[in-house]
């Protein structure tokens, strides 16, 4: 016991002057890329292979209004990860009732709702179930949220036109089929 | 014949008794210590809701201390109680 003490003493010294190491949400941010089970229409790249915590998701949808699609997100993991959720914000213009135009996402678990114990794996599940299921009653992008309470079927034709590259009302959409 | 023991030496082994084997929160083994930490045990204990989700000690409380209004499990989101 008297070793495993002095054992402790000795290790709290050498953290103190190692310095740089890892750090607890970059542990945990590894054991979340290595436990991800993604969806064929997903792909995760790494900009910085060193840097763990930036990296960009793509979702190529392939069903719902967004078929055939491809959508860029950027996270950004704080230090405070998994305290804090990733900051998560969308490339491509898109015309979606959930993303605005500036790509900020309105997910719940990316806010009021994020828990520790959530994982990247859920959020990149959250941001795909968007594209199937867009939600008008909670909208970033409100004309585009009106339009699909009033109208489905002119917003799969706005969805469409938006993708093909072109003008919503006054909004132009670069072209983002895959 | 008659045995004499001049010298022994005990060996124990210890682990935490929970109905999982990673804390939620920082996913580590709860026989592992939480990130902020470096030698697993007593300094590194782990605590129980009255939900009876478990997590180390030091991951719970940062988050309860990061909760302005209600003080939920990370899991259940019931409101968090430690269990006595």
């Amino acid at each position: 016991m008297i070793k495993l003490f002095s054992l402790k003493q000795q290790k709290e010294g050498e953290s103190r002057t190692s310095g740089k190491r890892t750090s607890a949400a970059q542990l945990r941010i590894q054991k979340d890329l290595s436990d991800l089970n993604l969806p064929k229409t997903c792909q995760i790249e790494f900009p910085d292979n060193d840097d763990l915590i930036n990296f960009k998701l793509s979702i190529s949808p392939d069903e719902g209004f967004y078929k055939n699609g491809k959508f860029m997100f950027c996270f950004k993991v704080s230090q405070n990860y998994p305290h804090e959720p990733p900051k998560v914000k969308c490339e491509t213009m898109v015309y979606h009732p959930n993303i605005d135009l500036e790509g900020n996402v309105c997910l719940n678990i990316l806010r009021e709702d994020w828990k520790p114990v959530l994982t990247i794996n859920a959020i990149i599940y959250g941001i795909q179930y968007l594209f199937l299921e867009p939600n008008a009653d909670d909208p970033l992008n409100k004309d585009a949220a009106e339009v699909l309470r009033q109208n489905r079927r002119l917003f799969e034709q706005n969805v469409q036109r938006s993708m093909r590259g072109g003008y919503i009302g006054s909004t132009y959409f670069d072209r983002c089929l895959r | 014949m008659k045995v004499k023991v001049k010298s022994w030496t005990a060996v124990a082994t210890w682990r935490w008794i929970a109905n999982d084997d990673n804390c939620g929160i920082c996913r580590t083994a709860f026989d592992g210590c939480c990130p902020d930490c470096k030698m697993p045990g007593d300094d590194c204990p782990l605590v129980w809701g009255q939900c009876s989700h478990v997590f180390h000690m030091h991951c719970i409380l940062k988050w309860l201390n990061s909760q302005q209004v209600h003080q939920l499990c990370p899991m259940c989101r019931q409101e968090w109680k430690f269990k006595e």
